[in-house]
């Protein structure tokens, strides 16, 4: 990135925190703000400035979703609600303009990509609930006073606690909360409600790369090194991440890389991140969906069986080496080559590329990065296992310029599953079950421990047990759509709609939302303080630069609140930096170690680069950018760098000594190929894979909301093949029907060879018609409990255009192969036989 | 070496241990243990395994790959089970088995009692009846040990010319891997092109152009008719029928014998039971002659036969494994139940297959093989009335481009119900031949391709869609593109410049015409193009250099600030790789 002479943000620009984020007032002000995108884990800085419109300037409106049905109580003109119930002095059109403009950081480097540039549209989004809204008895949801609302929902959780014990009141959570609200949630479940059912959203992203890493590293944290420094490396293997669409500015580091040659991109799909090993910048290996294992486990064969791997590595650093090697032997190319799709020498060449950049091979070191592609699998857990596998024989964790890593992506997906909003967790990345961890948790909280409830159901299972006999009555939703987002979505509307009470804190009208007995009006983003821990597991900054509009408010206070109506004595603090400094307490000691971190400290830090001008803020400049955990206050300092030399400087760079282990030791274990849960059969021949697009951000509760946004990517859309989509008759843009054993959906078709021939993608951000979680798995994975949403198996159909309800359409058989039957479309669309064929596979495409 | 495995402490008084002798432990025999321990989760089982082979389980497919090279012969080790439950007699081979007494008797004098007995012996390589093959003299050695493999080596160290004699998957690795080490190598085969069972005519032709642009002097046509040996070591090859010279003799220091394998099948008939070319095994893979008694892998002869591949020995140990785990359980809850009888065989049980999944926070996890698994656990094919093991016959060629699965080569027989579509194009060094029936891939051929060859071979075991004509499976299908943009002049509008924002050229030329942007830094104020990853730059800055050199009159006053900015900004733009949609990235 020499050539940037443009309006990324100006390197020479010190962060500015004009309206100094402690003070949270900065509605009136027109100072700018430093703090980070409301969107994805890898959170570029940026800079806001609110600036009050003038009459002669009307604010601009963001409007509602047109696919939302209205809501009552929320008119779509932008006056909310709560002007109307309860006469609040701030209506939406009166409220500051905020203005968003890139800052220079590691991760981003100055860049933003169009949901970053847009993301202060969300703040004006026109649906905003700006009261709470109870469901009346006519079945609609009406404008309520918070004193009627939390009166109500605390009335009604006491009671089903009271009739069917603790465990019927259930809370999930989700990544995208900050740090302190995360850990508020886990605290009031485990204290005030004293349930042990709660789990979050990141049960469907993070889980088994946490899994997978707290098996072999002793310690999970996404990317245990500085993202930048991927720079450096001679190659990359990516696996299962398209993050040019997910985390676009990101692509920055992975130039190295490709300028080597090195990017290696394992995708059933070309995606656009695959796109960027062409012209020799490396290669792409495009497996057959659900079969990534296969490929890691015979590039880890050949780095064996052509004694490629680190030897003295092995021996010094890892164990269970010998184990996994010999299982290795029974994955010879030609092998995965008959299961995964991927011709054998291409195999070998990825191999040989990955090894020739390890250090013990003279390389300039190597990275093994895994995103939720092969991570959200029935065998999520091992495959990121056969992934650090491969990384520790060529001899990379631990080591400066190499390593293993796994690309978050929540926003806060990172700290939302170390403070204890998971079902096993408490706060620290502490167990639930080990009675050490309780008895600290439990004194920071002051509680007794044996009070405290044992681990709860994750996510997938608990939602299935929602409204069942024994099952939770009552769910509290906080940070998540999971009408949208959760896999088998059919099933969880099903058992949502069973539940005796539903309550949803949310900013906008959400599908889940909708749904709800309760819904909690709720600040976002620029209307809060806090901190998130982004992909890397640095602590950052969220800063707040206006108030939120109407009567909504924080979770932290909506928490204290229910807890005193609740008549408990348990001191949930509303303050953010209060509620950081008592979970940086209840951390110390643990994996997740924030106790020598604070608000105070994170600012000052921050305050400090810019009076010093750091003009390219690097991670050389302790503080300036945020601080990698763990950071351990002097009196929980086991790791001795903090000791007689003032504050823990973080961590930036993990395991470089030994790893987080009993013996320090990385553990390999053996894994093997299972396959998809779902896999293809004869009616349902076609596999399906889902994933995201650019413009939009998870379930689309936010991006929806910009109408930049919705206007590039307004609607669902199936990539399909043109050899398959004509064999069923399915044209280029018309809608095309998608049925599993779990639901149907009927999007736009789109041809491209982008997919394999044998498979069909599909992108998630849609409720309605087009939601592809009607038909994903909720299957999981037997360690991490994750859902299998990459992969299921299909029958796809054209849609007859004469049918009104595609839900009421019969399954069209795929017909015979016709003898004469060669579309002139499809003729025109496929090149024909080459005069001379390619020399290597990897000409073809 | 104790003539009984420990038993471990059974569950409650009253359930048994069930007791599975298993004769080999090589690939099969070693995997079946691995299967049937996963299969069986923590319950009671005693398992013997005797081998004669003193070695661990090796990956006998990888020894082409040690004789090419390839792979370090110390580094085909396979995983084999550490299972109390499991106890392994390294270099004792069975002698006898008593079915009367259900034990099987071993060369160290030892007895192994069983209630399931599983025969994975394996199968010998033939050595063919010609003078000079008794005894076989240094110099000559078959290809099926790791023992054959080493001293194959080290007889490369000092042979310049080798014979290999067999042009079968095996001989043709051989003599490909032997020619990479730099030896001249000669292909004897008998029939008129090599690989014939699995290759038509056309595909062996281009497979042996192969194999001689690798170096190899294919000698199809002709059969070894004396091997000449003197002082006891090879010196060469006396050949019979397509000869260059009558009694033609091709030299040779070292002769690789790739003649077929012969099922070890001794055991079984010695022990009165029901032999073939294998040992005969129903469906359930058990004896008609034993319920007790089964065989899997090579020495087995399933109905429909075996075609010697690991694949299809390693379906069969799965589903042994698959259903003697679900008789032993069935035994378990008869015995919890206090009804003990005699034990049913549990080789005849049927059921449906449970899809194998790990048990929660198992650090052990499944060893089960994947090829094939999905497949058997569909319904079967047409008129089939055992297991569909289809996908387990793909036979591909390791170090040359050739692949063979389903109908294809001698198993192709004329059928109404299937179209066959094929490409000949031997001069490009290709022939692709698919068979396609009921609108699914039954068979495939593919030689030099590998790209097609990875295809063909997914669509075949997954039986996914094929295409309306089934000739778009012969060569890899691409989408028209735009030719790349080889100016901005060119690139159409709806080009996307920068992806991250959404950017395209359409709207850079806006925002210079109607927008009044003049610099790479207006235009990117404008539409943030170059904001993102910044990898559209270099692009942007040559639509910027295209607008200007368009319209300079309205450029000039702004040059000097583009010039400050960088040479790279006024360099013309690299011709990109322009997909359709994208000049970005």
């Amino acid at each position: 990135m020499t050539t940037s002479t443009t309006a990324r943000a100006d390197a020479a620009a010190p962060p500015s925190t004009t309206s100094s984020g402690t003070t949270g007032t900065g509605s009136r002000s027109t100072g700018t703000t430093s703090t980070h995108c409301p969107y994805c884990a890898l959170q570029c800085a940026m800079s806001l400035t609110p600036t009050l419109p003038t009459p002669s300037t009307p604010a601009p409106s963001t409007p509602a979703p047109q696919s939302q049905t209205p809501v009552p109580g929320i008119p779509a003109d932008g006056a909310g609600p709560g002007a109307a119930a309860s006469g609040a002095d701030v209506a939406p059109d009166v409220r500051p303009v905020v203005d968003v403009q890139p800052r220079q950081f590691p991760t981003n480097r100055g860049g933003l990509c169009q949901k970053g540039w847009t993301s202060a549209s969300v703040l004006r989004a026109s649906d905003r609930i700006t009261t709470p809204l109870l469901r009346g008895a006519d079945g609609a949801l009406r404008p309520a006073s918070w004193d009627e609302a939390l009166g109500l929902v605390a009335g009604r959780l006491g009671a089903l606690a009271a009739e069917h014990g603790p465990a019927s009141v259930a809370v999930f959570g989700g990544g995208g909360l900050t740090n302190e609200k995360a850990y508020a949630l886990g605290k009031f479940a485990r204290t005030v409600l004293r349930t042990p059912n709660i789990d979050y959203n990141g049960r469907f992203c993070m889980a088994s790369a946490a899994a997978g890493m707290n098996r072999a590293f002793g310690v999970d944290r996404g990317l245990p090194f500085p993202l930048a420094d991927l720079g450096g490396a001679q190659a990359v293997l990516l696996l299962g991440s398209n993050l040019a669409e997910t985390m676009p500015p990101s692509v920055q580091h992975l130039e190295g890389a490709r300028a080597a040659g090195g990017l290696v991109v394992v995708d059933p799909r070309r995606s656009v991140t695959a796109g960027l090993a062409d012209d020799g910048r490396g290669i792409h290996l495009q497996p057959v969906p659900g079969t990534d294992m296969v490929v890691l486990l015979a590039l880890l064969h050949v780095v064996w069986s052509e004694s490629l791997e680190d030897v003295a590595y092995l021996a010094e650093r890892t164990t269970g080496a010998d184990d996994v090697l010999r299982a290795c032997a029974a994955w010879w190319p030609e092998r995965a080559e008959g299961v995964c799709g991927v011709p054998a020498d291409e195999l070998r060449r990825a191999a040989r590329l990955l090894a020739a950049a390890s250090p013990a091979r003279g390389g300039r070191g190597a990275y093994v990065l895994t995103g939720r592609g092969v991570e959200q699998s029935t065998q999520g857990t091992a495959t990121v296992t056969a992934a650090i596998n491969l990384a520790l024989a060529l001899g990379l964790p631990g080591r400066a310029g190499s390593g293993f890593g796994a690309v978050t992506g929540q926003g806060n997906g990172q700290g939302g599953r170390e403070h204890g909003q998971k079902a096993d967790q408490l706060p620290g990345y502490r167990r639930i079950d080990d009675p050490a961890a309780r008895e600290h948790v439990a004194r920071v909280w002051g509680v007794d421990p044996a009070t405290l409830p044992g681990p709860g159901m994750p996510a997938v299972a608990l939602l299935r047990s929602l409204g069942t006999p024994g099952g939770p009555r009552a769910l509290l939703v906080h940070g998540s759509n999971l009408v949208v987002s959760a896999p088998d979505a059919s099933r969880v509307v099903e058992r949502l709609r069973s539940l005796d009470l539903l309550v949803v804190c949310d900013t906008v009208p959400s599908e889940t939302a909708m749904l709800a007995d309760v819904v909690l009006p709720v600040t976002q983003w620029a209307e809060e303080e806090g901190t998130m821990t982004s992909l890397e597991g640095r602590v950052i900054r969220r800063r707040k630069v206006l108030d939120a509009p109407g009567e909504a408010r924080s979770e932290l206070w909506i928490l204290a609140e229910l807890a005193r109506r609740l008549g408990s004595t348990v001191d949930l603090p509303t303050d953010p930096a209060v509620v950081f400094d008592e979970l940086a307490r209840a951390s110390a000691g643990g994996p997740a170690d924030y106790s020598g971190l604070s608000h105070a400290r994170l600012d000052a830090a921050e305050l400090g680069a810019a009076e010093h001008g750091t003009a390219e803020p690097d991670d050389a400049a302790p503080g300036g950018t945020g601080l990698f955990w763990p950071c351990p206050a002097p009196s929980s300092d086991t790791t001795g760098q903090g000791q007689g030399q003032g504050p823990h400087p973080g961590t930036p760079r993990m395991f470089l000594d030994r790893f987080a282990t009993p013996d320090g030791r990385a553990r390999m274990t053996v894994v093997d190929h299972v396959g998809p849960s779902d896999d293809v059969r004869d009616e349902a021949p076609v596999y399906l894979v889902t994933g995201r697009v650019l413009q939009h951000y998870q379930s689309g509760a936010q991006t929806h909301r910009v109408a930049e946004l919705e206007r590039a990517v307004p609607a669902p859309f199936v990539e399909i093949h043109p050899v398959l989509a004509s064999r069923l008759g399915v044209d280029d843009g018309a809608p095309v029907r998608l049925e599993s054993r779990r639901g149907v959906m009927v999007a736009e078709a789109r041809w491209t060879d982008r997919v394999r021939p044998d498979t069909v993608f599909v992108p998630f951000h849609w409720s309605g018609d087009g939601s592809v979680n009607r038909l994903t798995t909720d299957a999981v994975d037997p360690i991490s409990a994750m859902p299998e949403f990459k992969v299921c198996a299909v029958a796809v159909s054209a849609v007859n255009p004469s049918a009104d309800d595609p839900a009421d359409r019969p399954t069209a058989e795929i017909e015979p192969s016709g003898r004469d039957r060669t579309p002139d479309v499809l003729s025109r669309a496929l090149t024909s036989i080459s005069a001379t064929p390619p020399t290597d596979a990897g000409a073809r495409t | 070496m104790t003539p009984q495995p420990p038993i471990p402490q059974a569950h409650s008084p009253q359930a048994r241990t069930p007791r599975v002798v298993v004769v080999g432990h090589g690939m099969v025999g070693s995997r079946f243990v691995e299967d049937l321990l996963q299969r069986r989760g923590t319950a009671p089982l005693a398992v013997t395994v005797l081998g004669a082979e003193g070695y661990e389980p090796y990956n006998r497919v990888l020894l082409s790959d040690v004789v090419a090279g390839r792979a370090d012969v110390a580094r085909i080790t396979l995983a084999s089970a550490r299972d109390p439950r499991v106890a392994v007699h390294a270099g004792v081979g069975a002698v006898g088995v008593d079915r009367t007494s259900r034990c099987v008797l071993a060369d160290d004098g030892t007895a192994h009692p069983y209630d399931v007995l599983v025969l994975a012996t394996g199968s010998a390589a033939r050595i063919p009846d010609l003078p000079g093959l008794d005894p076989l003299p240094a110099g000559v050695h078959a290809l099926r040990t790791l023992d054959d493999a080493r001293e194959i080596v080290a007889a490369t160290l000092t042979a310049t010319r080798a014979v290999v004699v067999g042009g079968g998957v095996l001989g043709v690795e051989a003599a490909a891997g032997l020619a990479a080490r730099g030896l001249a190598v000669s292909l004897v085969h008998g029939a008129t092109t090599p690989m014939d069972r699995q290759l038509a005519a056309g595909a062996g032709e281009v497979l042996a152009a192969q194999l001689a642009r690798a170096g190899v002097d294919v000698r199809t046509g002709a059969r070894p008719s004396e091997v000449l040996v003197h002082d006891g070591h090879v010196h060469g090859l006396r050949l019979d029928g397509h000869t260059r010279t009558p009694g033609e003799v091709v030299e040779a220091q070292l002769v690789v014998l790739a003649c077929g394998t012969v099922p070890e099948v001794a055991l079984a008939d010695a022990a009165g039971l029901a032999v073939d070319h294998g040992v005969v095994v129903g469906h359930d893979l058990a004896s008609p002659d034993d319920p007790t008694i089964h065989a899997i892998g090579d020495c087995a002869q399933p109905p429909g036969g075996s075609q010697g591949l690991v694949a299809q020995g390693w379906d069969q140990s799965r589903r042994l494994a698959e259903s003697l785990a679900e008789g032993f359980a069935r035994d378990d809850r008869v015995d919890a139940r206090g009804r003990s009888g005699p034990s049913p065989s549990p080789g005849d049980t049927t059921g449906p297959t449970v899809h194998l999944r790990l048990p929660g926070g198992s650090d052990r996890p499944s060893m089960a093989v994947r090829l094939g698994t999905a497949l058997a656990s569909r319904s079967p094919g047409r008129g089939g009335t055992g297991p569909t093991t289809r996908g387990t016959d793909v036979v591909k060629v390791k170090g040359l481009d050739a692949v063979a699965m389903g109908v294809c080569g001698t198993r192709r027989t004329p059928d109404p119900a299937s179209r066959t579509v094929r490409l000949d194009d031997p001069d490009a060094g290709r022939w692709v031949e698919v068979v396609v029936a009921d609108g699914v891939l039954v068979g495939a051929t593919c030689v030099g391709d590998p790209r097609i060859a990875a295809d063909l071979t997914a669509a075949y075991t997954r039986r996914t869609p094929v295409p309306a004509d089934p000739a778009h499976l012969l060569t890899a299908t691409v989408m028209p593109t735009a030719a790349p943009a080889s100016s901005p002049t060119t690139m159409p509008d709806a080009t996307t410049v920068c992806r991250c924002n959404g950017v395209s050229k359409g709207d850079l030329v806006a925002c210079w015409h109607e927008g009044g942007a003049r610099s790479v830094e207006d235009v990117a104020r404008a539409t943030r193009a170059t904001t993102g990853c910044g990898g559209c730059t270099e692009a942007v800055c040559g639509i910027v250099d295209w607008l200007r050199e368009a319209s300079p009159e309205q450029g000039t006053e702004f040059s000097r600030e583009t010039d400050r900015a960088g040479e790279k900004s006024i360099t013309a733009p690299k011709p990109r790789p322009a997909r359709a949609e994208t000049v970005a990235l």
